[in-house]
């Protein structure tokens, strides 16, 4: 291996890391907030490109149905509860966030799918069809058992995943896809060219990894918004509802991923399985972080996709099995650096 | 232990659902990959099954049951299929699957079973001590698939060639085709590099490739990401030709691999240029009828490899089938035997793919007939004699 | 009902079962089959998940260890499928424990990802390795042979496999019943109770996973001589999700929810199969995995303890008898009244930079009871984390019973002879009164993992039940020893906590805050059985707040505020110490 070589590798190593680091920030997010390993991240990425190369090709996608049911179900599911609670009169409320918004888009999309949309209001569409998709899952999915123990909440979690790639599978067919670019312009960096995607890549990466960790260290909201997963019985005493914050941190949730795949899609061929993957890969680096610190996850999640790379050069059959093994000593060195509470114990 | 008890009554009581199909029909299973992994590749399996149930569906004047079921890319539910269908469907046939893996699962049920399995995916179970095999395997050969390229590079000039594949049992199955083919004095293979369908760069791997400086690229990957590569390599300045299998035959490959899969060389059986071959080709008539029906069924052409087999392997048990009912009844272990005897049997029969004669020293019965060499230029393949 | 009828029934059950191939249709039997292979992995799952405590999501690498081991050796290698059986065994068991070793220390979710971790691993290393296979897998595999008979038909594997599971449920169920089972119900209660109890948490978790592997390198050797065909993908990270789904769904807590599960799961796959196609004819396949899990997530968010407790609620809990008196236990020497039994010399401890002991010296004398008071936060119950090895102090040394134990483990400190109680009581609300006895009484019983699984045991715990009954009769709470402990009042659980150390038969008996939540009836009996224990030799170190009961009871008094000992003697000399009236007692005395 010679320097020109090891350039490459690594130029490819961060252009791979920067998309693990805006699915990583997602996990820690989400996780922060709500204790949910939320595993089904990475579909919903892949569900963002593959929507998006449905409008490119004129077709309705099959989200628009998808979201449509979900509104429909978790209207039902809060309209039931409201009047169990006897609080009737918070119906209009839910008939508003849970039927009318997430259906603006679905409509929207519905009526202009057939004709090919400039490319801006495009990515529009499809960011904003795919935003309710977090809240809805939230509400339908884990809102009945949010106060359980992290490990039941992952299991729902993986279950979810599976119902979402047969979804992906059923929606958009077993082929891969590739968006056209976005933008036009390319690079030449350490003796490689990079795409101007590739940098669009890079830079939101570093861009979400400040705003987040600005916004959850510095900010009094982030700050409540963290204090939920830490402790949701104290959270609420102190006037911070934790339903809400769960809402909120799905939503964010939602539009980082709808942002991922955008991005993602012009560079890399996704299938309706690949956010499994790709996620998981992330994850290693989201450990790294600890699932807490965001500029830790982003530095993390670029050494795993550096690590990957040169893996892949030594031996490329085995380079799974390498990337994932690294993940032991990574969870022993973090479960040595962060001191579990005791009140783990469960029952 | 009483919860025992009550359970596994009320469990014994669901367990005893079958159903029962009318006693002359004849009953064939058909077993792909309709999610997972291989889904792509068993899509366009129940594509060719569908054209070409529509094709005939009764013969002999009895009507064929076809029951279809999804093995998720997984092997063990192949088997567990296999003997489902034999077991509670009574089939007296069953064609199957999209994977090597699951069709090497299957027939290792089918000879334990002895109940005829016409194979869609490459084989390789050793063949029973005694008595007969109970299957047979429609493609060509993968070593075949590599040998025809592999004479087609030689052919070009080539010396070296590099190899990417799939880190899976395709990926496997080319490369050791493509080192039997080495020994035979066709292009030295100079690397074994290996990626998976989710992977989001192949950087590393062509570096290394590249490092190795062959003349040209043999390309083990399958479907979408068999582009991958090649765009790869294009990018990393490599200017030598691609070569491929019947794999790449698959029209997301050609949209993602764009300028960089122009001039890609695959190996490929006839049914995909049947309107270029000429009129005294023997798949020529065959193709052109599955072609139609399969446009009627499937609202789309038929421009991948795998569909055809599909419709070979129809085409084959009914030839057999019409044999069979002559000595046997369907349902019996008797038409079992009698269809397994009229496969072999039957010969020179010709088929979208190839000319079939089948014995019972081995799975295959395809010889060099079966394949052409076709080129992607602009997008399209086109013949090249 | 009562033992009899259940005997009854039980063997109808096994006798219905073992006819099953002579009456069932021939489907039937291969999915009886399945169910049983998939169950030894789901009865592993309940032991390691539902009762350890250790949700693991690479169970089915372990099944995929065993298969290729056993393909490799009778297929490729032409041995014996028995030597097959062997050396998947030695092999699974032995990565079982490697691997063990690597994670088991991890706590709560980090242990889960880290089997995720591995079990991927495993799994692309499968598919890499050209002598098996890769991804084609090994195919021919030859059916295992009971000296001629070859069992090749569904019908005649069928005896094997649910033969041998019945004795693995057998022999986990005695298992469970055993100090083994007590101890790994214990695991689930933290660390840092296990560890007061003398248990080697490690150990215990080490020794659940390798037989949950263990289980699962049976299904694998079953799996691959019933389907005679391995590849890589049966054995990877989903089919571990559907094996920890398949223990859930039956209800992890309980042995036969491994069972219930696989069958409910393997039915229901089977069923979908059928059905859907008829719904939803040109996309059934896609569809099928949806509908499974969105049943699963609506299962999850209704009965999250699984299928059999759900039907238990409706059926008749057992009636336990009280056990027969046996033989006492053997007893410890108590040492002579008089000498010094511990000596805590310039103990400090800091947390970054807060000091919470800081530079306490005082001795526990042999056969005394030793009152520590002060304020709240003057640092009491970190120095009885130190005395019990719960935390390491940062500078002094601490001696018991001769023995520098400062940098001693909490374990090897309970062993010494140590029990204690919590300020937040750390029982095992699931489990009965007797049974969180039992829990202290661990050190003095000694049964292993085989003798318990093979109902060795009996005497030894005859003798330990009976010693249980006796401390909780001590304490007052003989008379329902098989009540849940969860139900007790926070008196009666501090009460049981008493037992419970009494069970191990202590030297030194270390109490936080026994008194709290008494009432005064309750506190008098406490006094008396205190002066009891005293008087049979005991030696007693406690922490209070009621300065009544304190002072009623203690031979001396430590007091310490802000880290540091104020003062220390006998009771009345203590009170009249003015810097103590000033910062704890109030002024006039």
């Amino acid at each position: 291996m010679n320097s020109q070589i090891a350039a490459i590798l690594t130029m490819d190593g961060v252009a791979t890391g920067a998309i693990y680091v805006l699915i990583a920030l997602g996990f820690v997010l989400i996780f922060a907030v709500t204790r949910i390993i939320f595993v089904p991240f990475g579909d919903i990425t892949t569900f963002t490109a593959l929507t998006l190369a449905d409008l490119e090709a004129k077709r309705l996608p099959g989200t628009a149905s998808m979201i449509a049911v979900l509104a429909v179900v978790a209207t039902l599911m809060q309209v039931t509860a409201l009047l169990r609670a006897g609080a009737a009169n918070g119906i209009p409320r839910a008939l508003l966030y849970y039927l009318a918004l997430p259906l603006i888009p679905v409509a929207i999309v519905s009526a202009t799918a057939g004709t090919l949309l400039p490319a801006p209001l495009r990515i529009l569409f499809t960011v904003v069809l795919i935003l309710p998709l977090g809240p809805l899952l939230n509400r339908i999915v884990f809102w009945p058992i949010a106060d359980a123990s992290v490990l039941l909440l992952l299991i729902v979690s993986v279950a979810l995943h599976f119902a979402l790639v047969g979804m992906g599978l059923f929606f958009f067919g077993p082929e891969g896809v590739r968006t056209r670019g976005l933008v036009d312009f390319s690079a030449e960096i350490a003796g490689t060219v990079v795409s101007g995607e590739t940098l669009l890549i890079i830079g939101s990466a570093a861009f979400f990894s400040l705003l987040l960790y600005l916004f959850f260290n510095f900010t009094l909201y982030g700050k409540a918004l963290h204090a939920t997963a830490m402790n949701r019985t104290g959270a609420r005493l102190m006037g911070i509802r934790p339903q809400q914050s769960g809402t909120i941190a799905f939503l964010l949730g939602s539009l980082l991923a709808a942002a991922s795949g955008v991005l993602i899609a012009p560079v890399d061929t996704l299938f309706y399985d690949s956010g499994f993957l790709i996620g998981l890969k992330a994850f290693v680096g989201a450990i790294i972080g600890g699932l807490v610190s965001f500029p830790v996850t982003a530095i993390g999640s670029v050494f795993i996709g550096v690590f990957e790379s040169f893996a892949a050069f030594e031996s490329s059959p085995f380079k799974e099995v390498i990337v994932f093994s690294i993940l032991i000593p990574v969870l022993l060195w973090r479960s040595y650096s962060f001191v579990q509470p005791e009140d783990e114990a469960d029952e | 232990m009483r919860r025992f008890v009550l359970g596994f009554a009320a469990f014994i009581a669901l367990a005893f659902g079958s159903s029962a199909a009318s006693a002359q029909d004849i009953t064939v299973g058909f077993v792909t990959s309709l999610s997972g992994p291989a889904s792509s590749i068993g899509l366009n399996y129940e594509k060719g099954m569908n054209a070409a149930y529509a094709y005939q569906s009764e013969v002999g004047g009895h009507k064929i049951n076809l029951i279809k079921l999804d093995d998720a890319s997984d092997p063990s539910a192949a088997t567990e299929l296999a003997r489902k269908l034999v077991e509670q469907n009574h089939i007296d046939l069953m064609i199957g699957t999209s994977s090597a893996p699951g069709t090497n699962a299957m027939l290792t049920a089918a000879n334990e079973l002895k109940v005829p399995l016409i194979g869609i995916s490459p084989v390789n179970v050793p063949i029973p001590a005694s008595g007969h095999p109970w299957g047979i395997a429609v493609p060509q050969t993968p070593n075949l698939m590599v040998k025809v390229i592999a004479d087609r590079m030689k052919r070009d000039g080539i010396k070296t060639v590099g190899f990417i594949g799939f880190a899976d049992s395709w990926g496997d199955l080319v490369y050791n085709g493509a080192k039997a083919a080495e020994k035979n004095g066709d292009p030295e293979v100079t690397s074994n590099e290996r990626y998976s369908r989710t992977d989001t760069s192949v950087t590393a791997q062509a570096l290394k490739v590249i490092a190795t400086k062959p003349d040209a690229l043999l390309d083990g990957g399958s479907a979408t990401q068999a582009a991958l590569p090649l765009i790869e390599m294009r990018k990393l300045g490599f200017k030598g030709n691609f070569y491929g299998t019947p794999a790449l035959l698959n029209r997301d490959f050609i949209r993602i691999g764009g300028s960089a899969a122009e001039g890609v060389q695959v190996s490929a059986g006839p049914v995909l240029v049947t309107s270029q071959l000429p009129d005294s080709h023997f798949s020529k008539k065959i193709g052109t009828a599955f072609h139609e029906v399969f446009k009627k069924v499937n609202n789309a052409e038929a421009d991948d490899g795998f569909s055809g087999y599909s419709f070979d392997g129809w085409l084959i048990f009914l030839n057999a089938a019409k044999v069979a009912l002559k000595t046997a009844r369907p349902g019996t272990p008797e038409f079992h035997e009698a269809l397994m005897q009229a496969i072999y049997a039957d010969k020179d029969l010709a088929g979208v793919h190839a000319i079939y004669n089948f014995t019972p020293r081995s799975y295959y019965g395809v010889d060099e007939r079966s394949l052409v060499v076709v080129k992607l230029v602009n997008g399209k393949w086109v013949y090249q004699p | 009902m009562n033992a009899r009828t259940t005997k009854l029934v039980a063997v109808a059950a096994v006798l219905a079962l073992f006819a099953a191939p002579y009456y069932m249709a021939p489907f039937t039997i291969t999915l009886l089959n399945y169910i049983g292979v998939y169950s030894f992995v789901a009865l592993g799952l309940v032991l390691l998940t539902g009762i350890a405590g250790i949700v693991s999501f690479g169970q089915a690498s372990f099944m995929g260890i065993a298969a290729y081991a056993t393909a490799w050796s009778s297929a490729l290698m032409g041995y014996s499928p028995w030597l097959g059986l062997v050396l998947a065994v030695v092999v699974t068991c032995t990565v079982a424990a490697i691997v063990g070793l690597a994670t088991l220390r991890l706590q709560g979710h980090f242990l889960s990802l880290s089997t995720i971790a591995w079990g991927l691993a495993l799994y692309y290393t499968f598919g890499n390795i050209a002598g098996l296979g890769a991804y084609n897998g090994i195919g021919s595999i030859p059916p295992v042979s009971i000296g001629a008979f070859r069992l090749a038909d569904s019908g005649q594997i069928f005896y094997l496999i649910w033969g041998s599971l019945l004795l693995s449920f057998l022999a986990a169920h005695n298992l469970l019943d055993s100090r083994m089972g007590r101890a790994m119900r214990a695991l689930r209660g933290g660390n840092t109770l296990v560890a007061s109890l003398g248990i080697n948490a490690l150990h215990i978790r080490l020794a659940t996973f390798v037989i949950a592997a263990l289980l699962a390198a049976l299904s694998g050797w079953l799996y691959a001589h019933m389907s005679r065909f391995v590849s890589p993908t049966p054995f990877d990270v989903t089919m571990s999700i559907v094996f920890l789904m398949m223990a859930m769904i039956g209800g992890s807590g309980y042995l036969l929810g491994a069972l219930v599960g696989a069958a409910l799961i393997t039915l229901l796959k089977n069923w979908i199969q059928d059905i859907l196609p008829l719904i939803s004819p040109g996309s059934s396949g896609q569809l099928e995995i949806v509908v499974f899990s969105v049943l699963f997530i609506v299962f999850l968010q209704r009965a999250r303890d699984g299928i059999v407790p759900y039907v238990a609620q409706w059926l008749p809990a057992p009636r336990q008898q009280k056990p027969l008196a046996a033989e006492a236990m053997p007893r410890r020497a108590q040492p002579e009244k008089g000498g010094v039994l511990m000596t805590v010399d310039a103990a400090s401890r800091h947390f970054g930079g807060l000091v919470a002991v800081n530079n306490v010296s005082f001795d526990v004398h042999a056969n005394e009871i030793l009152a520590l008071i002060g304020p709240n936060g003057a640092g009491k119950t970190t120095m009885f984390n130190l005395i019990t090895g719960t935390l390491r102090a940062s500078a002094g040394h601490i001696v018991f019973a001769g023995k520098d134990v400062t940098r001693a483990s909490a374990c090897a400190i309970a062993r010494a002879g140590v029990a204690r109680t919590f300020q937040h009581v750390k029982l095992r609300p699931r489990m009965s009164l007797i049974d969180n006895v039992l829990l202290g009484a661990y050190n003095r019983t000694r049964a292993g993992l085989f003798a318990s699984a093979l109902r060795l045991d009996r005497p030894e715990e005859y003798r330990a039940r009976s010693e249980a009954i006796r401390q909780l009769e001590r304490v007052g709470l003989g008379d329902r020893p098989y009540d849940l402990a969860g139900n007790l009042p926070l008196g009666n659980q501090r009460l049981l906590e008493i037992a419970r150390a009494l069970a191990a038969d202590p030297v030194l008996l270390v109490l936080d805050e026994p008194a709290a939540g008494l009432r005064r009836q309750e506190k008098l009996k406490l006094t008396e059985l205190l002066r009891t224990l005293r008087a049979e030799g005991l030696s007693i170190l406690l922490v209070e707040h009621d300065m009544d009961f304190v002072m009623a009871l203690v031979d001396r008094v430590v007091v310490m505020d802000f880290g540091c000992k104020l003062c220390e003697g006998a009771p009345e000399i203590v009170c009249a110490d003015a810097r103590v009236q000033e910062a704890y007692l109030g002024g006039v005395a």
